[in-house]
């Protein structure tokens, strides 16, 4: 093993130490657990750096270093399953993302968490969800994705809830896994069912194990790919299981930015880029991954555009952008045109979730923008990087949003025009509902006490805000992007593409500036159907109150009165048939010798009786 | 190093300590344990020198001694059982002192070290028969050192009337077994596992049914050897009256023994579809009787020992049923795995009961009683034991029964499988009882939280080393792997 073999299990294990510290020694002191928590994410951080400057393995070599988990091919049985970390380009590239953001969050949130409850914890669980996110990034195979991938889940559980004296908490915590186990459960079936058609789980040799698939009977392939796409649903939060994003957000900001925008909901995205190849044999797959993702792009943008919570606008925001990134895999070339969206999106949502987080201790933990107002000169740093965010996000040159966001539209154009008005159209409704915002927040009149004495946030939250300004500014420009990323463009897009989207971006952002920049008291526009987020929430909660517990009272009468009765029955015949066993057992010898003897005969009966 | 020398050195120092016993009359008893424990460490160390070239194959052994892979597997697997099993009897002296005839100073209590030693050699030589002169030769040192460590405690009527029982059964068994073997040479004129299966290759099918018949005899005694159904009942009775370390010593070396000389003897016969499928058949049916019966009848037991004793049927059960599919290719792995585990878990929940025994002075499941509040360590030690035993996912036991169970499914024995699976939920029932009795039920009437079992520090090591033992082979069983032949 040579030291670049080593790199990437150090990259995967250092946050797992790091959050053991903190959780047994982060009692002695906060400067402590911060201090490790932020060594072990700068020391991934730099050692992703150093691994994508090496050399990429040649084309399958497999380029990453397994152990045998589980391995009973040398004893004939086919079953193996490896333990090993992929050092592809890809795996590498979002190393790269996920590091930097997550280190950067880290110091941010020395800042942010300063003055709030269960310091050392919260770090903690931000390690273990570095740790499992790492583990998503470089996992070889499905088995272990899917262990990180509900890691995953467990540490955004945690972090969700961290205020979990707040009952809204402790529920968007609960939501947040509940709805992503019904992903998880089309994930985990999909992953089974490509092994038992394709006989691996190992990225490596998914695409020439389901080639046989893809000719005559391609249902298979598209169905299991459709079931694996799940996953993605739950975790991206795509239509329909996205109830979860938002209310995840009463989590500290921090998580919100890290987790929630930045990287673990990207992590379907990822998946989905990681199974590429295999992904372009089904063109059904394609279509139902292309139509959720611009869906979800389009009617979360609607619901953003009526939200009056300055976390929740952001994270409708991070739903639709993740549709776009979704839809980008259904429609583009390539899986690098979503991942390019992906590491731009990472930037600049991360961006503007930590300026949110600034905002919200300026104003003393208020996050409704109809109570802030004139923070431009109260705030003046946390308004200038917020507004690069703001750019970036709606996509305006030279901004990196412009670039990713253009192309995918433009591949949306060759592939499909629904899907193309569709996302165009999203465009739109971005720059107005991040404008709105904006303008709400920074202009106009401050609309409460608080906003009139808001404050700017500490240096140690600033400055990373400021590396991520830099970042999503210079992140698209082609001239340093080919160094990381070679998207495909579409060819034959006429012109005039991307004059519709210059147009419908232009009209979003006059939109804003004539109903918001003025500084109205309230909201000029009450659209109660988007602000309920088309009822969708309600549906579900109505499903679950009648439907599921319906259900539940059917179930749990056969439970009681049915399976209730099959256990005691049965119990009671094997305690029975166990207390006759007992009676045979006498403690006479003599009786033990005749058992032996009858036993004798009954197996003689066995191996002659033929 | 020749491979011989290992019993050789295993038995000398047996007879040393004897001596020395005999002769150091001032010296602290346990002396001589920790002494057996270091000869036996001594022969494990030294397992990792041997070379099987170094043995003579002119020499008369070769034809009844080898050492193979799963010769030198199995030997260590019985040192680590026998190390265990001393650090154990070092722990339960001062219980056993009780019942014998001198109280005074740990009289009587040296050859209680060192018979282990024997039996241990005995087991050694025994995974490495090839004749069945070998393997009943070495199976008579193994077993007369059992009878008298069963009935070691003279003045407890439990543990003479366990003797006994082993010892008449025994005898019956050995009887058994001794008859098979002279069929089988009647016929083929071998007693050598190598010669039988040449002859029976060749051997005219007008003559196979007295063979079979023999083989059917051996059968018999093995399975008495193993505890399988219907040759299981004496177990209850023996495990209940012996002390404790030789409890533990009977369910796992003696079980792993029994089954390597079941693998090689079956394997002799293969070469004849003639017995192949007769002997798996039969074996597939003990193997769904000993699952069924061994956890049926563990339900309402109250003796924890007891318990442990239709457990170890039960898990025979589960071995057998790997051995039933031993022919799809191999399934040895599945056995060589499930017995290193199950050695792991039941020195886990035997070392438990020592010490839980030793201070509050019995070994019902009654015992165990609020465990968790007087000794919470020590209660989460024997809940991670009985878990495993269960076969719950993250332990060891989890990856032992799912090994089998695929084994198992891979030779197409699927309705071996069904009653696997419901062996096994019956199991849960009955392992959970005991952690029921830990962490639920309130203490007897008069008994206060504060008598806290006291564990020395030895069997607190040993404790430690086979709870993550146990926890890390749930995670990653790939190491023992590596170590199998």
């Amino acid at each position: 093993m040579n030291r670049f073999e080593i790199i990437p299990w150090v990259i995967l294990f250092a946050p797992l130490g790091a959050a053991a510290l903190v959780l047994f020694f982060g009692g002695l002191s906060k400067r402590l657990s911060a201090g490790v928590a932020i060594f072990a994410a700068v020391l991934t951080c730099v050692l992703s750096w150093m691994l994508w400057f090496t050399p990429l393995p040649a084309e399958g070599a497999g380029g990453g270093v397994g152990i045998g988990w589980i391995d009973l091919r040398p004893y004939g049985c086919n079953f193996t399953i490896e333990i090993g970390l992929l050092t592809d380009y890809l795996s590498r590239l979002m190393l790269l993302v996920v590091t930097t953001v997550a280190s950067l969050v880290f110091v941010y949130s020395v800042g942010y968490m300063a003055k709030e409850e269960g310091y050392s914890r919260y770090f903690a669980g931000l390690c273990l969800f570095l740790f499992s996110m790492l583990g998503i990034v470089l996992a070889e195979n499905f088995v272990m994705m899917f262990i990180f991938w509900e890691l995953v889940g467990v540490s955004s559980y945690i972090l969700i809830g961290h205020y979990f004296g707040k009952n809204s908490a402790a529920e968007a915590a609960k939501q947040a896994f509940t709805v992503n186990r019904v992903g998880d459960f089309g994930f985990l079936l999909g992953i089974l069912m490509l092994w038992f058609y394709a006989g691996t789980f190992q990225f490596s040799e998914l695409l020439g194990a389901t080639l046989p698939l893809a000719g005559g009977n391609s249902w298979i392939l598209a169905i299991a790919l459709v079931l694996v796409f799940c996953g993605t649903i739950g975790k991206s939060a795509q239509m329909p299981l996205h109830v979860w994003l938002p209310n995840s957000m009463e989590g500290p900001t921090p998580v919100s930015s890290l987790l929630h925008a930045a990287t673990m909901v990207a992590a379907g995205v990822y998946m989905l880029a990681r199974i590429f190849p295999v992904l372009e044999n089904s063109p059904v797959a394609l279509t139902v991954i292309a139509w959720v993702g611009g869906i979800t792009c389009l009617l979360a943008g609607f619901m953003g555009i009526q939200q009056n919570d300055i976390k929740r606008i952001l994270a409708y925001s991070t739903i639709s952008q993740l549709g776009y990134m979704v839809m980008a895999i259904g429609v583009a070339g390539n899986g690098e045109v979503s991942m390019f969206h992906l590491v731009n999106h990472a930037f600049f949502k991360c961006l503007l979730f930590l300026a949110a987080g600034s905002v919200i201790v300026g104003m003393h933990h208020e996050q409704d923008i109809w109570k802030m107002g004139g923070l431009k000169n109260k705030m003046p740093f946390t308004f200038l990087l917020m507004g690069m965010g703001a750019l970036a996000l709606s996509g305006v040159p030279p901004f990196s949003g412009y670039f990713s966001k253009d192309l995918i539209i433009e591949w949306a154009w060759v592939s499909n025009k629904g899907l193309f008005w569709i996302s165009a159209g999203a465009v739109l409704l971005t720059t107005l509902y991040t404008f709105r915002l904006y303008f709400v927040v920074f202009f106009g009149p401050p609309r409460s006490d608080a906003a009139k004495k808001a404050h700017e946030s500490p240096l140690v939250m600033i400055l990373p805000m400021a590396v991520l300004a830099g970042l999503s500014l210079i992140s698209g420009w082609p001239i340093l992007a080919h160094y990381y990323i070679h998207p495909a463009h579409p060819e034959g897009v006429p012109f005039f593409v991307s004059l519709i989207i210059y147009a419908f971006l232009l009209v979003g952002m006059v939109l804003a500036g004539m109903l918001y920049f003025q500084g109205p008291k309230k909201d000029p526009v009450l659209i109660p159907f988007f602000a309920n987020r088309f009822y969708i929430d309600d549906v579900y909660g109505w499903g679950v109150r009648v439907l599921q517990g319906g259900f539940a009272a059917i179930c749990s009468f056969v439970d009681r009165w049915v399976i209730d009765g099959l256990v005691k029955f049965s119990a009671v015949v094997a305690w029975g048939f166990g207390f006759l066993l007992r009676l045979l057992q006498v403690g006479n010898l003599q009786a033990y010798a005749f058992y032996f003897g009858a036993g004798a005969i009954l197996l003689f009966y066995l191996l002659l009786a033929k | 190093m020749n491979p011989i020398l290992l019993e050789t050195i295993l038995v000398c120092v047996g007879f040393l300590l004897l001596l020395a016993e005999a002769f150091a009359g001032g010296v602290r008893k346990s002396v001589f344990g920790y002494g057996a424990m270091v000869g036996v460490f001594g022969v494990f160390v030294l397992t990792f020198w041997i070379d099987a070239a170094a043995m003579n194959s002119e020499a008369a052994y070769s034809v009844y001694y080898s050492a193979d892979d799963l010769a030198v597997f199995f030997k260590r697997f019985v040192l680590l059982a026998t190390f265990c099993v001393l650090l154990m009897a070092v722990e339960f002296a001062p219980v056993l002192q009780k019942y014998l005839p001198s109280s005074a100073g740990g009289a009587g209590l040296g050859e209680f070290y060192c018979l282990p030693l024997f039996a241990c050699a005995g087991m050694m030589w025994l995974v490495s028969a090839t004749d069945f002169i070998m393997i009943f030769v070495s199976l008579e040192l193994v077993t007369v050192s059992f009878y008298v460590m069963v009935a070691y405690m003279r003045k407890n009527a439990l543990s003479l009337e366990a003797g006994v029982k082993y010892l008449i059964l025994g005898a019956l068994s050995t009887g058994v077994l001794v008859y098979g073997i002279a069929w089988i040479f009647g016929i083929l004129g071998t007693t050598n596992l190598v010669g039988i299966s040449q002859a029976v290759a060749v051997l005219p099918p007008e003559k196979s049914v007295g063979v079979l018949f023999g083989l059917g005899l051996v059968l018999i005694s093995l399975g008495f050897k193993v505890a399988a159904v219907p040759f299981q009942f004496w177990v209850p009775d023996v495990y209940q009256g012996a002390p404790t370390p030789v409890t533990a010593y009977l369910s796992v070396a003696s079980k792993a023994v029994g089954f390597v000389v079941l693998m090689r003897v079956m394997d002799a016969f293969f070469v004849a579809p003639y017995y192949g499928d007769r002997l798996l058949s039969t074996v597939a049916f003990l193997a769904g009787m000993t699952m069924l019966l061994g956890n049926l009848a563990a339900i309402p037991q109250t003796n924890f020992k007891r318990l442990l004793a239709y457990s170890s049927v039960a898990h025979a059960g589960y071995l057998l049923m790997a051995l039933a599919s031993v022919a799809s290719g191999g399934a040895g792995y599945a056995i060589a795995f499930y017995l290193v585990v199950y050695l792991i878990m039941t020195m886990l929940a035997f070392a438990v009961t020592i010490v839980v025994s030793k201070s509050l002075g019995g070994d019902n499941i009654s015992d165990f009683n609020g465990l968790s509040k007087r000794n919470p360590w020590l209660a989460l030690a024997m809940a991670i034991g009985v878990l495993s035993l269960a076969g719950l996912p993250f332990t060891a036991g989890f990856f032992g029964k799912f090994f089998v169970f695929v084994s198992a499914l891979d030779a197409g024995l699927y309705w071996l499988v069904g009653i696997g699976a419901f062996s096994v939920a019956c199991g849960f029932y009955y392992y959970l009882k005991v952690l029921r009795a830990m962490y639920w039920l309130p203490l007897s009437i008069g008994e206060s939280e504060n008598t806290r079992c006291s564990i020395s520090l030895p069997l607190g090591a040993l404790l430690v080393v086979l709870v993550v033992l146990t926890l890390a082979l749930g995670v990653f069983p790939s190491p023992v792997f590596a170590l199998m032949p």
